[in-house]
């Protein structure tokens, strides 16, 4: 009924609300943490209480549980965002609510109190994983998980705020985590049998006043784990057999057994839809010689699909089609191609679309067909009509016909390439760059100085980019290269007249807050060749490794191939993580083709092993500078005598 | 609503869905695309589910206020943001994917972010330009 009138008018329900449920404000109080909480912002309904978010023991009882609140005074909305995390959505209005992608039905619809929004005091303390009862709110364990990975399993347990566990025994066939202060209303136990694990048990022990959660887990004979993480809203611990050390890094993708018994609204939320988009799969790209002397670009597809497809003229001469509902089987490719092609690069750009993006070496006539495997895109030696489209799309799959044409034209959309004149876009900036020294490299070891960059055991980052961009240097000399370095020592770059103005506009006091446009204009001002900047990469686990190559602008992207081919090739024994595009500060505003090289990671041991190597080093610097050997022999300067 | 997220390879987008509420009676269009951004922001800082491997923002990272102006969305963001890695590969991911539901909204095209109120370069110490508003274009 509550629900129903709000729902019709905001300001008669709201006054009729206040009018006729709420009794008097009034305080509540708690034990909780070993301490008492008095909430004060309290307003007693007829479907009970209502807690205003400006409370500040609610919002102290937030901060405690590691949750954070988002609304603005006026807003309909208020979002918490747990430390799971998940986020908690309430609306004005709305008795409905959501807990990651689960919705719940609350006691009654929050509501604004002049600038004030107070919300069910029970269902958002559920939401929250805090049960209200005899005077105490428990913190509850809220699920425990098992994800399976053949012989390894992991366990997750989640709930409210950060879960610290004891070890209270830690024996062969079983151990004993400890939860205290955190209740639970979880099934008691459950069959596994992954990884390890026979049984989990979950026992409430202890008082009202100080619960206390046993996590008992039975072992299968020779059964190892690692020691157990708590991340910021859950503890895990992985186990294995076969001896082998288990696989907290990098799990594989398969979920054998997720065992959720009895979780209530904060459980986790089921796997997301990541990626069964469309129907049909991209098989693979293939490119033939035609016989006029033409390339032509085979993109095998099975199922149905739709595509579109658009080309920029000189000077950008770029071609790409899209894939609509597919998904590309294998990972993505990049690869140089011969004349009239450049280069190929295949990519799954979100969960629905794979993109084939092709730079062309001229203005050259191409078309597109659907064939009985997928879709053909020919490039002929002719110049490109006048008249011809820019983009066309078309279908593929049973229900198209083999032979029919793709005939519809369509505008760029400005929304999903960026506005036709934009400079930044991948598309559309600028195509050349004359150097005025051809033969001078810059060499921008990354950070220095006051920026020490990532730090990981005994290795700085400002530290090892120095020592790798110095070996660097002396190889490129040897070569007959002229060698710039944005710094030569652990330094702060000094700041440029450029990047002094840029600090000013954005009104920081400190022209420091500009070093990478000093560093930029260091290769500006020089009229260098090509900006090359050498970094180490890092995660906020030791999951992710390899080699990246950065680019940001279209000229960049001939530098970053030849220089991800050449240090994919060189045995360094660092897994290819391809070129990236992104919006990196150095490599957009260098005038002259950059990349930044993201070398390996920091926080992967594996990958930390090889950076401590000086020998490591050493060979990437000799890879590096290959790589600016391959891609200017490929790119000669015209008119330099190269 | 689809939130997006960067898969551990780095670049891959991965997506779920979060319900949206109905515009309550009598609230303005500008009230509702600025709840919808705001809660498309959250939803992206906060990232997928637990068990879904992604690219995160630094745990703590909270957004403190959303703004829109145009076809742009001001996020702003807490200092916690500034506590990550230091690595390319996670400024990219997050802020990829951050970028990338931000502009799944109708009229949304651009994305400017600030920390705790200010414009910077980068992250301090970071490389990803946060000075000039970000784009689906830029990936």
């Amino acid at each position: 009924m509550l629900r129903f009138v709000a729902r019709i008018g905001s300001a008669i329900a709201i006054f009729v609300l206040l009018a006729t449920t709420v009794v008097r404000a009034e305080t509540v109080s708690y034990a909780f943490e070993r301490s008492t909480i008095t909430f004060t912002h309290i307003a007693r309904t007829a479907s009970g209480l209502a807690v205003g978010i400006d409370d500040p023991a609610f919002r102290s009882l937030l901060k405690s549980l590691g949750a954070t609140l988002t609304a603005r005074p006026g807003d309909h909305t208020v979002l918490i965002t747990t430390s799971a995390p998940d986020v908690i959505s309430f609306g004005v209005g709305d008795a409905q609510y959501s807990v990651g992608s689960l919705t719940a039905q609350a006691r009654f619809a929050p509501y604004a109190n002049g600038s004030e929004v107070f919300l069910p005091f029970d269902d958002v303390l559920h939401a929250l994983g805090v049960s209200p009862q005899d005077g105490v709110l428990e913190r509850l364990l809220t699920s425990v998980d098992v994800q399976g990975y053949g012989v390894q399993a992991v366990l997750v347990a989640r709930g409210a705020g950060v879960l610290r566990p004891r070890v209270v025994s830690d024996g062969p066939d079983r151990v004993v985590y400890a939860f205290d202060g955190v209740g639970t209303t979880l099934a008691p136990q459950r069959a596994i049998s992954a990884g390890g694990i026979r049984n989990v048990l979950i026992t409430s022990s202890g008082t009202a006043r100080d619960p206390q959660t046993l996590l008992t887990i039975e072992l299968a004979p020779n059964t190892r784990h690692d020691p157990p993480q708590s991340g910021s809203g859950e503890f895990e611990v992985a186990f294995g057999t076969n001896g082998s050390a288990p696989p907290l890094v990098e799990p594989l993708r398969e979920t054998v057994a997720v065992a959720p018994a009895d979780m209530g609204t904060s459980s986790p939320s089921p796997e997301p839809s990541a990626s069964p988009g469309g129907t049909a799969t991209v098989n693979g790209v293939s490119v033939q010689p035609t016989n006029d002397g033409g390339q032509s670009v085979l993109i095998a597809v099975t199922g149905n699909a739709a595509y579109e497809w658009h080309r920029l003229r000189a000077p950008d001469n770029r071609f790409w089609i899209d894939i609509e509902g597919a998904q590309l089987a294998g990972g993505p490719l990049d690869q140089a191609e011969p004349n009239p092609l450049i280069a190929l690069r295949v990519r799954q750009i979100d969960p629905q679309t794979v993109r084939v993006a092709l730079s062309l070496a001229g203005d050259t006539a191409l078309d597109v067909s659907p064939s009985a495997t997928g879709v053909s895109v020919t490039l002929g030696t002719a110049a490109v009509a006048d008249n011809a489209p820019h983009s066309g799309t078309g279908t593929v799959g049973t229900v198209v016909s083999a032979s029919e044409p793709q005939t519809t034209v369509t505008p760029v959309p400005a929304d999903e390439y960026g506005a036709p004149n934009d400079e930044n876009s991948w598309k559309f900036g600028p195509q050349t760059y004359v150097p005025t020294n051809p033969k001078l490299i810059v060499i921008d070891p990354g950070h220095g100085g006051s920026d020490r960059g990532s730090m990981h055991g005994d290795l700085q980052e400002a530290v090892l980019t120095l020592d790798m961009a110095q070996r660097v240097q002396t190889i490129l000399l040897a070569r007959g290269w002229q060698v710039k370095m944005t710094r030569t020592v652990d330094h702060d770059v000094d700041a440029t007249p450029a990047s002094t103005q840029e600090a000013i506009r954005l009104g920081h006091d400190n022209a420091d807050a500009y070093a990478l446009q000093a560093r930029d204009d260091i290769a500006n001002e020089a009229g260098a060749r090509l900006f090359v900047s050498i970094h180490c990469n890092a995660y906020l686990n030791s999951g992710p490794n390899g080699v990246t190559v950065y680019d940001s602008k279209p000229i960049d992207a001939a530098l970053a191939l030849a220089m991800d081919r050449t240090i994919a090739l060189a045995g360094l024994g660092v897994k290819d993580d391809g070129v990236v595009k992104s919006h990196l500060y150095v490599t957009m505003h260098a005038n002259m083709p950059a990349i930044l090289i993201e070398t390996a990671f920091l926080t992967n041991p594996a990958d930390y092993a090889k950076l401590s190597s000086s020998d490591w080093r050493q060979r990437m610097a000799e890879a590096i500078a290959d790589g600016i050997d391959r891609y200017a022999q490929a790119n000669p300067v015209p008119n330099s005598g190269e | 609503m689809t939130v997006y997220y960067t898969q551990l390879d780095g670049t891959t987008l991965g997506t779920w869905d979060v319900s949206v509420r109905a515009p309550a009676p009598g609230e303005s269009s500008a009230g509702v695309l600025h709840d919808l951004v705001t809660y498309a922001a959250v939803q992206a800082v906060a990232g997928p589910p637990a068990q879904t491997s992604a690219v995160r923002f630094p745990p703590g990272t909270r957004v403190r206020d959303v703004t829109v102006n145009g076809a742009t969305a001001v996020v702003d963001l807490s200092k916690e943001v500034t506590s990550g890695s230091g690595g390319s590969f996670e400024e990219n991911g997050e802020f990829k994917g951050l970028v990338y539901t931000l502009t799944g909204i109708p009229s949304i095209n651009t994305v400017q972010i600030t920390i705790e109120g200010r414009t910077v370069e980068t992250l301090p110490g970071g490389h990803l330009e946060l000075d000039a508003p970000l784009r689906r274009s830029d990936w």
